[in-house]
């Protein structure tokens, strides 16, 4: 029982990044009809700037959580950037154009391999921690730093989930997702509305990547891991669907960390894999899925 | 698309390529003639499943089982030589039509994921089957000896004749096919013609093709490993076929020739492969759609536009 909770309460962190990515994933997929692969790399430079910065910032006399706060705040303004570049020269002409989209995406996740290779070293990278100390809860042990990624990752999610739900600019996004022909011809701008749809997105990976840089090794190649994951978990949810890609993301993260505990890691990959098949075969659009 | 394609055209190029395959005998630049014919042949089948409109990413994957198939039947077995190529080519196209009637049911982003999320599992696989080495892979897939000095014109003539089995399925009625499915499935449909099985023949003749591909690579190399069968190997066809241009069945192996010299070239210097592979995605998608050849195609029009208007000023 003891070891079930600890399980539990891992696949829960690693489920809370998936969600932020493929919550992303999913969002860009349903205003623009694309699929991202630079999504990843989004997360690296968040996660490498924080890297880069806590040190230095911690040397120089700053308290360990201000240190952090300020380095997060660099890094998700950088992320931003690149994302922002990534939609006005890339992915804005090619909108609902998937395969095209798609070279455009594996272009740029060559590119920018290279790039942050070349400015951040390929050297994985420790980060110090930032909130000591472990709390028990249930019998589980967790550490502080987990705690607050996953208070963070729910309260994106909540925020999200209610922003589509009743915000002006949820009910454009979800317009758009659903017919966005009949969107601009009520007015909707869908230009404007697919900018913010990606650039809400790029944020959730930039928080994730600021999230998870102290709780983990943080290398240039440090996104793609994450965003197979992402991917694998918002194809079972059914992609363009938000509790698809929640519900697929634990599901994700539950197989990875049991299997891993109980068989091998490199076994879990191929039994999410395995997973997948089986979704497909039964709900070739996902479990929540409507394509 | 509709361009004609000459005869005399197949048989200089062909005979270029198989002249040079016996004349080299550097052995650095063989090695690069035969990196190029597997990149053709890859790039081209990469290509011949864009005509119905699916990027295939599992193409990494069974590229892969082909080598794997090869080593295995050779090292473990002790088939001879052309016999393990082609028996892992059957094994790949089985598994690829398996693949494919599974995961096409499926349309348009889920196929292309499952691809992608194909290869990495099965990069995953062989790491954990100690049958064919593991993580640090197989050695001493050698071809026989008598063989060993005509490897890169074996290569080439194989790689020469799928190509012309690509070609000819294209021009026939089959590749009609294939573009109706590309443009309209369900119109395709609707006039009778069953779409889902011609998919999965599709898919699983060019991964025939990619296995053989892989088996070859497997003998020129003699060490295969998880690693040479990532993602990557996708995405790096997927740039021979942007670079060269699309429309045109030439075109991936001019973006397989023109890619693969210059990352030799570039690599002679400490260049990053990815970095060019990468730029070279980029600016084939923004600036030059239509690849090398298009734009080739686009300057030799305005030439005969040009000349056209001369001799008309004569009069």
């Amino acid at each position: 029982m003891q070891t079930f909770i600890q399980l539990s309460a891992t696949a829960l962190q690693i489920g809370a990044v998936y969600v932020l990515f493929s919550l992303g994933l999913t969002l860009i997929f349903g205003v623009m009809r694309i699929v991202n692969f630079v999504h990843g790399h989004i997360f690296s430079v968040a996660a490498l700037v924080v890297a880069y910065l806590l040190p230095a910032l911690a040397t120089g006399g700053l308290s360990a959580p201000a240190a952090y706060v300020l380095a997060s705040l660099v890094a998700i303004t950088a992320a931003l950037s690149v994302g922002a570049l990534l939609y006005i020269f890339g992915f804005r002409y090619f909108q609902r154009d998937l395969v095209g989209s798609f070279i455009l995406s594996i272009g740029l996740v060559l590119l920018l391999d290279g790039v942050l290779l070349h400015v951040f070293g390929g050297a994985v990278r420790g980060v110090p921690e930032i909130f000591p100390g472990r709390v028990s809860i249930g019998g589980a042990q967790v550490t502080v730093q987990r705690l607050f990624l996953c208070a963070v990752a729910v309260l994106m999610a909540v925020s999200l989930y209610l922003t589509l739900g009743h915000s002006r600019l949820g009910k454009a996004l979800r317009a758009v997702s659903y017919d966005h022909e009949a969107a601009m011809m009520v007015g909707v701008p869908y230009a404007r509305i697919a900018f913010f749809g990606f650039m809400i997105a790029s944020l959730l990976a930039a928080i994730a990547g600021a999230l998870l840089a102290p709780v983990t090794i943080v290398s240039p190649v440090i996104g793609t891991d994450y965003l197979i994951k992402g991917f694998i978990a918002v194809i079972i949810g059914g992609l363009g669907s938000v509790p698809g890609a929640i519900l697929g993301s634990i599901f994700v993260a539950s197989i990875e960390t049991f299997g891993s505990y109980y068989l091998d890691s490199s076994y879990a990959t191929l039994a999410i894999f395995g997973l997948v098949i089986i979704v497909l075969l039964f709900c070739p659009k996902g479990v929540l899925g409507r394509g | 698309m509709d361009r004609r394609f000459p005869l005399g055209l197949w048989v200089v190029l062909g005979g270029t390529a198989l002249l040079l395959s016996l004349l080299i005998q550097d052995i650095y630049l063989r090695s690069i003639l035969n990196l190029m014919a597997i990149s053709a042949l890859l790039a081209t089948s990469l290509r011949f499943v864009m005509l119905m409109g699916e990027l295939n990413f599992a193409l990494a994957a069974f590229t892969g089982l082909g080598a794997y198939s090869a080593g295995y039947l050779s090292t473990a077995l002790g088939l001879p030589f052309a016999f393990a190529v082609l028996v892992a080519g059957v094994i790949t196209a089985l598994a690829s039509a398996v693949f494919g009637a599974i995961t096409l049911r499926a349309k348009g982003p889920y196929f292309l994921l499952i691809g992608f999320a194909f290869s990495e599992a099965m990069r995953v696989a062989y790491s954990k089957i100690d049958a064919v080495g593991g993580t640090s892979g197989m050695v001493g897939i050698y071809p026989p000896r008598v063989f060993e000095d005509w490897m890169p014109f074996i290569v080439v003539s194989t790689v020469l004749l799928l190509l012309l089995a690509f070609y000819l399925v294209e021009r026939s009625n089959f590749g009609r096919i294939l573009f109706a499915i590309r443009e309209n499935e369900d119109v395709a449909r609707s006039v009778g013609i069953r779409t889902y099985i011609c998919k999965v023949i599709a898919i699983s003749g060019a991964c025939f093709a990619a296995g053989l591909a892989g088996g070859l690579h497997a003998f020129v190399n003699q060490v295969i490993s998880p690693g040479d069968f990532s993602y990557l190997l996708a995405a790096f066809a997927l740039a021979y076929v942007k670079i060269g241009g699309e429309d045109n069945f030439l075109g991936p192996i001019v973006g397989a020739v023109l890619l693969v010299a210059l990352s030799s070239y570039a690599i002679g210097f400490g260049g990053d492969e990815h970095f060019l592979y990468g730029g070279a995605i980029i600016i084939a998608v923004l600036l030059m759609p239509k690849g090398v050849l298009g734009l080739l195609g686009k300057l030799r029009l305005n030439g005969a536009a040009l000349i056209g208007k001369v001799s008309a000023d004569a009069y």
